[in-house]
């Protein structure tokens, strides 16, 4: 009993804290204010800007970390070892020092040639949207390889022993099977891009109304000491992070065979 | 006709030693053997899912290693059946012919008698997750056999089930390989099923072949203590050959003696091997028989089960024999009775052991 309490109690202790921290926003927040921020055209573009380079970040790391978690999960090949430790590096790396890699990568002739021949990615759209890209690829390779870890190769060789090719196989059954993980992983993937900060101000900058996505208009409000503008911000952000959390436990937590 | 030669497979740090099997149409093969004998390993790699390192398949003369799995014509029921999930049961029946592109016209007759005959007809539109164990099985078997194999390979796909509900489909099974012609290689563990549905039995161990033959010669004639340790022989002790003598040899056990044909290779050091069915039990001396073998002792443990009890025996070496409770009853045998065991030369056979 002693230890149902005192787990529960840790529980709602956990809560409190995040708790007080979102209580104390609103401390700066009037309605009047919110709706002045929320319809400012620096705010709208900087809403915009972070959904659609999320968006186009997560999506792009999902369909590159679609085949390369099916490899990691189905295949033992050379390397396999060191491509798990090199996509974990987002996990422990942090993103300053990877947005800074990238700019230093961009300097590198190679870089250059590619900014030269290709398109502009330093202080860009395009630089934001790489530099969330490369923040979500690893955790997205993770979590959509358990994906596929979660269904069983037997499915697949017996399909195979039905007269199914193996992209047959695939699409018929791997993926109908993976799909609720996969889209769980683009959500959260898409989440974490949303709030990625310090890879995008390394490669991207701080330009007004071009590279301002939400947590960086955040910084340069409270760069200014402007709270009431920050916490607007803030709320903006942790409401659309929090609402695709729950929708990945939605997702993921349904059955497979409901 | 399926023929499996000198087939060695590495699967890991396993490896499956020379292999050679061969199975008519219509015959059922089946691959005994304990835990990590190499019977899965054996059937990944006919079904194509594991490289051979040596050795041939071929299946009605074709080389089976030149063809990518689903291109083999192979019907594959693995142990866990792997029914796909989110498909009906209709949908996984008609998973084959879908990817193949075959019209109805060309998979319905077939579905049609298939069903029938394993009585699925009212669970077609459920999902595999409301089947029971016994259902899963024949949807399974049914959609093994929906491309028309030529081979059906079996990994023990009945070893979940109870007693009758293997056997129903043990019957079940033949009686639909009997219509469709198809051979099977079955792998498993289970003495009762190899016997029911195997013509003939290959017995592996560590990866290696040790006894291959009939069903009935196997079960007989254990050709290494292991193999008669895996058949189930109750009386298994060592013994040296005396002398031989029109065709059969007498054998030296503990402090008693028995006759028993020569076996195919000689050697003074032997592992008598004796069935409990084969022993039976008369109450005090004995009178004249045609069994060669008649060893007074008494009883020293009796087991009783159904049908058969066992009971334990000191014949001047520890022998078993099986017999009915009824019987046993009747001859009001206990713990301590004198009895002559009889046992037929015939039922005794020499394992030998250099």
């Amino acid at each position: 009993m002693h230890l149902r309490i005192c787990t529960i109690v840790t529980a709602w202790m956990v809560l409190a804290l995040y708790g007080s921290l979102l209580v104390a926003l609103g401390w700066f927040l009037k309605p009047e204010t919110i709706q002045h921020f929320l319809t400012s055209e620096r705010t709208l573009f900087s809403i915009r800007l972070s959904l659609l380079a999320a968006t186009l970040a997560a999506g792009s790391a999902v369909v590159l970390a679609m085949p390369a978690a099916y490899a990691l999960s189905r295949y033992r090949f050379a390397g396999r070892q060191v491509i798990e430790t090199i996509l974990e590096m987002p996990l422990v790396v942090s993103p300053a020092a990877l947005g800074a890699m990238l700019l230093i990568f961009f300097n590198h002739p190679v870089g250059e040639w590619i900014q030269t021949h290709w398109f502009q990615l330093v202080f860009t759209f395009a630089g934001v949207v790489l530099a969330q890209f490369l923040t979500v690829l690893g955790i997205a390779v993770r979590l959509i390889k358990t994906a596929f870890d979660n269904v069983p190769a037997e499915l697949e060789t017996v399909a195979r022993s039905l007269g199914a090719s193996p992209s047959y196989a695939w699409f018929t059954i791997t993926l109908p099977l993976a799909w609720r993980g996969i889209l769980a992983a683009f959500i959260l993937s898409w989440a974490k891009a949303l709030g990625e900060f310090g890879a995008t101000i390394m490669i991207a900058g701080t330009m007004a109304m071009r590279t301002e996505t939400l947590p960086i208009a955040i910084f340069l409000r409270l760069a200014t000491a402007d709270l009431e503008g920050t916490a607007a911000l803030i709320v903006v952000l942790v409401g659309l992070g929090l609402s695709a959390l729950y929708l990945a436990r939605q997702v993921a937590g349904k059955s497979l065979h409901a | 006709m399926l023929e499996i030669d000198s087939l060695r497979v590495v699967a890991g740090t396993f490896q499956l030693g020379d292999v050679t099997i061969h199975i008519r149409p219509g015959g059922c093969h089946v691959v005994l053997g304990p835990s990590g004998s190499g019977k899965s390993t054996l059937l990944q790699a006919v079904l194509g899912a594991l490289p051979l390192i040596h050795g041939s398949i071929r299946l009605d003369g074709v080389d089976l290693t030149q063809l990518p799995l689903e291109r083999r014509q192979l019907g594959y029921l693995p142990q866990q059946l792997a029914l796909f999930p989110h498909l009906s049961v209709r949908e996984n029946l008609l998973y084959s012919a879908r990817a193949r592109g075959l019209s109805a016209a060309q998979y319905e007759p077939l579905l049609a008698r298939l069903i029938s005959a394993t009585r699925i007809e009212s669970m077609l539109e459920r999902r595999p997750a409301t089947l029971s164990g016994g259902e899963q099985q024949r949807v399974g078997l049914v959609r093994a056999l929906m491309g028309r194999p030529r081979l059906l390979l079996l990994d023990e796909p009945f070893s979940a089930l109870n007693e009758s509900l293997r056997r129903e489909l043990w019957w079940l099974l033949r009686a639909i390989q009997k219509e469709e012609q198809f051979a099977i290689l079955m792998v498993t563990h289970d003495l009762a099923e190899a016997y029911v549905l195997a013509d003939e039995l290959t017995v592996l161990a560590h990866g290696q072949v040790i006894q291959q033959g009939s069903k009935t010669e196997v079960y007989a004639r254990p050709a290494s203590p292991d193999v008669a340790r895996l058949f189930g022989v109750e009386t298994l002790y060592p013994g040296r050959i005396l002398e031989i003598r029109d065709g059969l040899a007498t054998v030296a056990v503990g402090s008693a003696q028995l006759l028993a044909p020569v076996p195919d290779r000689i050697s003074t050091k032997i592992l008598v091997s004796i069935r409990g069915e084969d022993v039976m039990l008369q109450p005090g001396p004995c009178p004249a028989t045609s069994a060669r073998n008649n060893l007074s002792g008494w009883i020293t443990a009796i087991r009783p089960g159904t049908p058969l009890s066992v009971i334990e025996l000191d014949v001047g070496f520890p022998l078993t024999a099986l017999i009915t409770r009824s019987a046993c009853e009747e001859l009001g045998l206990q713990c301590g009775t004198r009895v002559t065991a009889l046992i037929k030369a015939s039922a005794v056979h020499l394992i030998p052991l250099t």
